[in-house]
């Protein structure tokens, strides 16, 4: 294993001396790359080193950092290894390439990632709309996106259960405790 | 394949032997199925059990428990008084609610169908609702299965035998990432801050621990408590009494937590930097405190922040009260206790140390140099034994003695000695002797079980080859000619019930007099309390009743500009209620004065 | 003369439909010459909804991906945790988790038995299928406590150990059930309308599966000899025997056969399993749920389910709370361009036949 990952690092690096990898244990590999070369570096694994199934496309939103991180995993059942390669995209004006002529199904991922993350996709054949439906609010999946709140916006609570009470507030009372607003986030 | 395929027409035919066979299905309802040992069906709480800590509730990924009032249970001591209710239209039977139980009162039944037009009926409050269910139960866990942690994270202390070399502190304290195990043990529920007299904001900050912000946990902990260094290592921690881990495990290690969050700031300067406390400008107010015990400090602290000017009038050499002089170095090291006491200098406390009220400044004087006066005097007098022989060379009492070690005096004891008593003091004058070379007994009127001591330290005792002698009375101590003790003489006693269903009396056993050959005997059967330097005027007007002095629930005696507390006030005579009292006195002080509310 | 084509909406509610989801065909006469589909009727925003909780609330979401089988996503959530966190997981455990997922397996098999059928109105099947079925979930009930949603596979090992004298009732069921399926191929294998309606139909040949990503059954009836748990293997695969069918067909009837000969073999792995199985405790408690943390990092795991290769990518930010978790099942391949493309040419009466036949599971693909 250890072999079949090194020989593959060079190959990649012969090709793309811009890519950074990471080895773990066992069968995984992961390559950090520029978003500019991600159509060809995928289509130089799964052409010329065998990496023919696309076995995962996902994206993570590092709201904090200001970018979103796609993450595409290949499987090579000859080489038996996982490898990824992860690019990272500016999160203020998110495009990423089409990669759905490399591998058909890829269509689907990047439908769901325009519509759950707003990104971009140049060129994406394919309806806008994927699994939402008249959708006004901005892309659901980003870190931003507060769940409760639209549920509360949404919907209505069951009624009859307005009486529930914290503990923590309960002995708090019944205490007489005063608790510092700095000290209340630690509170659960 | 041939257009008519013979062979895959007459094949499926064979089907028909299954005509007349017994169906899979059963005749509902003259026939009904009997859920397995582990379904996952309703909820079904045993609400004796259930000390309402909420934890089902916090698990609920659906939101499907509610914390309510039910008529007729009441909080209490480590009890909310709250009882989880069930939307069942939420719920998914995860059971993770089960899982986390840490009483285990929650469990799940065997119930397959529930069947109603009204969909309120869906809302209901296991055990309340369905009492039938007890005799359902399907799905509960036991210690092992629980998700609770069950047990402690075991503190490093020094071998038994190696503790009586020296003073060295006993207790090692945790590490880092012992203490981060230790306070992810909590479930936050809040219980223990209620019991706690000075109702620390405990689930805070061990929350803060685990999440590895200990600047956060000793800010948290400075805000209502500025003796944490004493607490950390002496405290009686009642709230580990009532922790909801505590129902089925070990507490979570609630003091050894706060001691090694203040551990993490090693001087005052560094706890000054952390906590940053905010001091307000001088409002011109004078506030005399009459010692400077825990119940003292904290009133100043807490005034000097708001703006007083502060004087504590102490009659020893060092700051701390009962914390200085009657605990034992092993227990609470002299470094942590200057530590906590420049600190609180720091901010601005004076302490006038070498002066006792009464004789070298009349309790009159500062009472009119001060526009609030507070008393925190404590129990410094010892109660003597009563019996022959007291007055022997080598008879003496445990808190003096225990005061005279802490004050860096040598004292010899001998090579035998008897403790007398039960109590945490009694257990220190006999570890303390133990240290200083003795072979130590202890003599106890009631059984090992009925000590007041804290089990920790009856069994540290124990590890340091400290006999525990129960049952025994003593009679008389005998002495030489010289009236040096040469040993004790003590009955047996049995135990007898109480008719009026107190506890048990321990009374003689006529003729089952013993005498144990000691060189010195220490009487620690409590101590009361001194009020000589209240002179003639305050002593008429300062209500004390039994030895306490009397005051109201703001600390205020009858006369409205003294304030006490600690041990001469409350009954409880820790440290963390004489805290408690400092502090409520000084919100009071602050509000009668300013006229701030808060 | 050319007839006019015309637009079908199939679905949503349909019973010739896996779950919900829309089919817009445009058919001439019986003849489909375009396929769209159209899911967004059963997005329940799990994967969001688990950034909110804490990573063992989550867990009791990972069942709901996919109702008919519903443990190797537990186990795959249970795995990735593990391997961020580098918690051990006890030997027994994982013997347990591969009978429960063989299990699993199993009962999944019975459905696809009873939908394949169904979807070409060959009803008996479904019926005796279905009610076989129920003798696996009446050994989850037990086990588990629970008959769909076991929620029982979970990080650091499972949940509770085999009851007393469970391995013997589970080997009672296998028994029953092998019989059962010598049954199930006169009434289906056997059956002339069954070979005329699957046979050369719904074709994905291996260029095609290549191209789309196949995975499964389906890849292994174009004759790709293609098995996660070979490839891959996790948990205790790697010890057992067994062996990985495929057919060359390319059509409905091989897939058929695959899954036929894999039903075999599931219960094959089963018996291994209680034969090999070791003594010991079944789980690596986690700490406290509320202030569990792992560390930053991430993973990806897959497992072979009926319908194919699952994988799921977590990513933690080493807070009490998964960051991301993102399922990939094979029906996301499956049931979006692959059947777009399968069903042009085909007719409509066996677009039902096509989606039973492709594992088309829309909870799978919205979760």
């Amino acid at each position: 294993m250890k072999d079949i990952k090194a020989k593959l690092t060079e190959k990649i690096k012969a090709s793309f001396d811009t890519v950074s990898e990471k080895d773990y244990n066992g069968n995984r590999l992961d390559f950090h790359v520029d978003v500019k070369i991600i159509p060809q570096i995928l289509t130089f694994l799964k052409v010329n080193l065998g990496y023919i199934h696309l076995s995962h496309i996902s994206c993570v939103d590092w709201l904090e950092e200001g970018e979103f991180e796609i993450i595409y995993i290949l499987w090579s059942p000859v080489e038996k290894l996982k490898v990824f390669v992860r690019t990272r995209i500016n999160r203020e004006k998110p495009v990423l390439p089409n990669i759905d002529m490399i591998w058909r199904q890829a269509n689907t991922y990047e439908r769901e990632m325009r519509e759950m993350f707003g990104i971009e996709i140049e060129g994406l054949e394919g309806a806008e709309e994927f699994l939402l439906e008249d959708w006004q609010e901005m892309p659901p999946m980003r870190r931003d996106f507060q769940t409760e709140e639209y549920a509360e916006k949404t919907f209505w609570s069951r009624e009859g259960r307005e009486d529930a009470i914290d503990v923590r507030e309960e002995i708090i009372k019944r205490s007489r405790e005063e608790i510092p607003d700095f000290a209340k986030k630690y509170s659960r | 394949m041939s257009f008519f395929d013979l062979k895959g027409t007459l094949k499926p035919l064979t089907a028909l032997k299954q005509f007349g066979k017994k169906p899979h299905t059963i005749e509902y309802p003259k026939e009904s199925l009997e859920a397995a040992d582990r379904y996952r069906g309703l909820h079904y709480n045993e609400l004796e059990d259930c000390i309402g800590c909420g934890n089902c509730s916090t698990i609920c990924q659906n939101k499907a428990i509610d914390m309510i009032h039910i008529a007729g249970i009441e909080g209490s001591d480590g009890d909310s008084g709250l009882r989880p209710r069930v939307d069942n239209g939420r719920c998914c039977w995860c059971a993770l609610c089960v899982e986390v139980c840490p009483t285990g009162s929650l469990s799940l039944t065997k119930d397959y169908l529930y069947v109603s037009e009204d969909p309120n009926s869906f809302l209901f409050t296991p055990g309340l609702d369905n009492p039938e269910g007890k005799d359902n139960l399907s799905f509960t866990t036991t210690e092992e299965e629980s998700l609770n942690v069950f047990n402690r994270v075991p503190m490093p202390e020094l071998e038994g035998m190696e503790r009586v070399k020296s003073f060295a502190e006993v207790v090692i304290g945790y590490n880092e990432e012992m203490a981060r195990e230790e306070a992810a043990r909590c479930i936050s529920c809040g219980l223990c801050t209620e019991i706690c007299p000075e109702h620390m904001h405990i689930p805070e900050y061990i929350n803060a621990i685990a999440n590895g912000n200990d600047n956060d946990a000793i800010r948290i902990i400075y805000d209502n408590n500025p003796l944490p260094e004493m607490c950390g290592k002496v405290c009686t921690r009642r709230c580990e009494d009532v922790c909801a881990i505590a129902v089925r495990g070990e507490a979570v290690a609630i003091r050894w937590l706060k001691g090694y969050a203040t551990s993490t700031a090693k001087t005052a300067d560094i706890t000054y930097e952390i906590v940053n406390p905010e001091i307000n400008k001088p409002n011109g107010y004078k506030v005399g405190i009459v010692g400077a015990g825990p119940s003292g400090l904290t009133a100043a602290y807490y005034l000097a922040l708001r703006g007083y000017d502060v004087t504590i009038y102490e009659s020893n050499k060092k700051a701390g009260g009962m914390t200085m002089y009657g605990i034992p170095k092993y227990r609470f090291p002299l470094d942590s206790l200057d530590k906590q006491i420049d600190y609180i200098e720091k901010i601005g406390v004076k302490i006038n140390y070498n002066t006792k009220v009464g004789k070298d400044i009349s309790f009159e004087q500062i009472y009119n140099e001060s526009d609030a006066v507070f008393m925190g005097v404590g129990f410094p007098q010892p109660w003597t034994l009563g019996i022959e022989g007291e007055e022997a060379k080598g008879s003496m009492q445990a808190v003096n003695f225990l005061h005279e070690v802490n004050d860096g005096e040598q004292i010899d004891v001998g090579k035998k000695v008897a403790v007398i008593g039960g109590g945490n003091v009694a257990i220190d004058a006999a570890r303390v002797s133990a240290r200083l070379g003795a072979d130590v007994t202890i003599l106890y009127r009631r059984r090992v079980q009925d000590m007041p001591a804290d089990w920790e330290e009856i069994e540290g005792a124990e590890q340091e080859g400290i006999h525990i002698v129960p049952q025994t009375i003593p009679v008389k101590i005998h002495a030489d000619e010289n009236n040096k003790v040469t040993g004790i003489e003590y009955l047996m006693s049995e135990m007898v019930a109480d008719d009026k269903g107190g506890r048990p009396r321990p009374v003689a056993i006529e003729g089952s007099n013993k005498v144990l050959q000691v060189d010195s005997i220490m009487g620690a059967i409590g101590q009361q309390a001194d009020y000589s330097f209240l002179d003639g005027k305050f002593a008429e007007k300062i209500k004390i009743e039994r030895g306490r002095i009397v005051v109201n629930e703001n600390q205020q005696t009858s006369d409205p500009k003294i304030y006490a507390g600690g041990d001469a006030v409350n009954r409880t005579a820790d440290a963390i209620s004489a805290i408690a009292d400092g502090f409520k006195a000084c919100k009071a002080i602050d509000k009668t004065l300013v006229g701030k509310t808060d | 003369m050319r007839e006019k084509a015309t637009t079908l909406y199939f679905g949503p509610q349909h019973p010739g439909i896996t779950g919900n989801m829309m089919i817009r065909l445009k058919v001439e006469g019986d003849t489909i010459i375009k396929a769209t589909t159209e899911v967004g009727y059963l997005h329940r925003a799990f994967e969001k909804l688990q950034e909110k909780r804490n990573w063992l609330q989550s867990f009791t979401m990972m069942c709901r991906f996919c109702v008919p089988e519903t443990d190797p996503m537990e186990e795959l959530y249970a795995r990735a945790v593990e391997e961020i966190e580098g918690r051990e997981v006890p030997e027994r455990a994982k013997y347990i988790r591969v009978m429960v997922l063989e299990l699993a397996r199993l009962a999944s098999f019975m459905l696809w038995y009873g939908g394949q059928n169904g979807s070409l109105g060959l009803y008996t099947m479904g019926q005796w299928s279905v009610g076989d079925r129920n003798y696996i979930l009446d050994l989850f009930e037990e086990l588990t406590g629970g008959r769909i949603y076991h929620m029982y596979i979970w990080p650091g090992g499972v949940r509770r150990d085999l009851p007393k004298g469970f391995e013997g009732r589970v080997l009672k069921t296998l028994d029953y059930l092998e019989k059962r399926l010598d049954d199930y191929d006169d009434l289906m294998f056997d059956n002339a309308i069954f070979k005329k309606r699957t046979q050369g139909v719904g074709i994905v040949d291996k260029a095609t599966a290549v191209e789309h990503g196949v995975v499964g059954a389906v890849l292994r009836g174009c004759g790709i000899k293609s098995d996660i748990r070979i490839d891959d293997p996790y948990e205790v695969y790697d010890k057992l025997d067994f062996i990985v069918p495929t057919s060359d067909g390319a059509d409905i009837w091989s897939r058929a056969l695959v899954r036929r000969q894999e039903a075999r073999q599931s219960i094959r792995i089963i018996r291994q399993v209680i034969d090999t199985m070791p003594g010991g405790s079944v789980y690596n408690k986690i700490p406290n749920p509320q202030k569990w943390k792992l560390p930053k990092g991430d993973a990806y795991v897959r497992a072979e389910s009926v319908r194919g290769e699952v994988g799921l990518y977590v990513v933690s930010d080493g807070g009490t709370m998964p960051r991301r978790v993102h399922l990939r099942g094979a029906a996301y391949v499956h049931g979006i361009t692959l059947l777009e493309d399968v069903l042009v040419g085909e007719n409509i009466a066996d677009v039902s036949a096509i989606m039973n036949s492709l594992g088309t599971c829309p909870p799978e693909i919205e979760r």
